[in-house]
């Protein structure tokens, strides 16, 4: 008789074989909590490996991994934050070694990570005359990438998931503290970056409004 | 006693995000109507969030990647796929 592996990947399982009540409601409860946040995992893994095909390998590892340990996940605590965690592990087992010095930007990979995905969603405030508003994602993008790596991680978990300070510290594991100033060094080095951008286009920066 | 700008300093981006406690709060705000340096940073600081926030762009995960996710999970996965379609 076989005895049930739990190193085999879960993905090889047939939808034809049947299911104990307690697997059931697993699959049920997992999809409620942990898939639902698909799309944020997709574009935070898009955001840390720069490629969509290392970002859907990271992400179906990360859910894959989510599943066997959803037992380990305390009930009631944010599951987003956990499984961002798992994908932040991840990331580092498998691709940290060939990372990329903090501040250097490549500006190709990026215009071309831009160009590669499609789906990417309209301009619709063009005309706006702020001249922060005439900035482009891609520039916005391209200033978040110049930040060390320290700094622009904790600007992507609180500005663009919209994770607590508690939240990203465990992510991170640091204290709250240094949540609190990275995110304020980072906010102004990032500021000043966009002020670069903003006076290639001519706009006066001294003149808010 | 009133807050220093080294203080509110190091509570300007818990301002900007809402998690001040109460206390810290007061203290920050109050600082703040005496001191327009610091009320011009907590201004450009809330600012850049916005920014951010507004201008990054969120990509849609490929249906590749979510079919193999289902699969994961495949007991009564349409009603879910629905959901991840619409959200």
């Amino acid at each position: 008789m076989d005895k049930p592996d739990p190193s085999r990947n879960i993905k090889t399982r047939t939808k034809k074989e049947s299911l104990s009540k307690e697997e059931h409601q697993k699959q049920l409860e997992f999809q409620k909590e942990a898939v639902v946040h698909l799309n944020s995992l997709y574009n935070y893994a898009l955001h840390l490996t720069m490629n969509p095909d290392d970002a859907e390998d990271l992400v179906q590892e990360t859910y894959l991994k989510a599943y066997r340990f959803f037992n380990s996940f305390e009930r009631g605590t944010n599951c987003k934050a956990w499984l961002f965690k798992i994908l932040k592990n991840n990331y580092i087992n498998r691709f940290h070694k060939n990372s990329k010095e903090p501040g250097k930007v490549d500006y190709d990979l990026i215009k071309d990570f831009y160009h590669s995905i499609k789906d990417v969603q309209n301009d619709t405030s063009e005309a706006e005359s702020d001249y922060f508003h005439s900035l482009l994602h891609e520039e916005v993008y391209q200033a978040l990438q110049s930040l060390p790596e320290e700094f622009r991680e904790v600007i992507q978990l609180c500005d663009i998931e919209g994770f607590t300070y508690e939240e990203i510290a465990n992510m991170v594991e640091s204290p709250i503290g240094t949540v609190r100033s990275r995110l304020y060094r980072g906010r102004k080095l990032l500021r000043e970056q966009l002020e670069e951008y903003a006076k290639k286009y001519g706009f006066n920066t001294d003149k808010d409004q | 006693m009133t807050m220093k700008c080294q203080n509110a300093r190091i509570l300007m981006s818990a301002a900007v995000d809402g998690e001040l406690s109460l206390k810290e709060e007061h203290d920050f705000f109050m600082h703040l109507s005496k001191c327009i340096e610091c009320k011009n940073e907590f201004e450009d600081a809330k600012k850049t969030k916005m920014i951010v926030k507004e201008r990054i762009v969120q990509f849609k995960a490929p249906q590749s990647l979510i079919n193999s996710i289902m699969e994961l999970t495949s007991v009564s996965n349409i009603e879910y796929e629905d959901t991840l379609l619409h959200e």
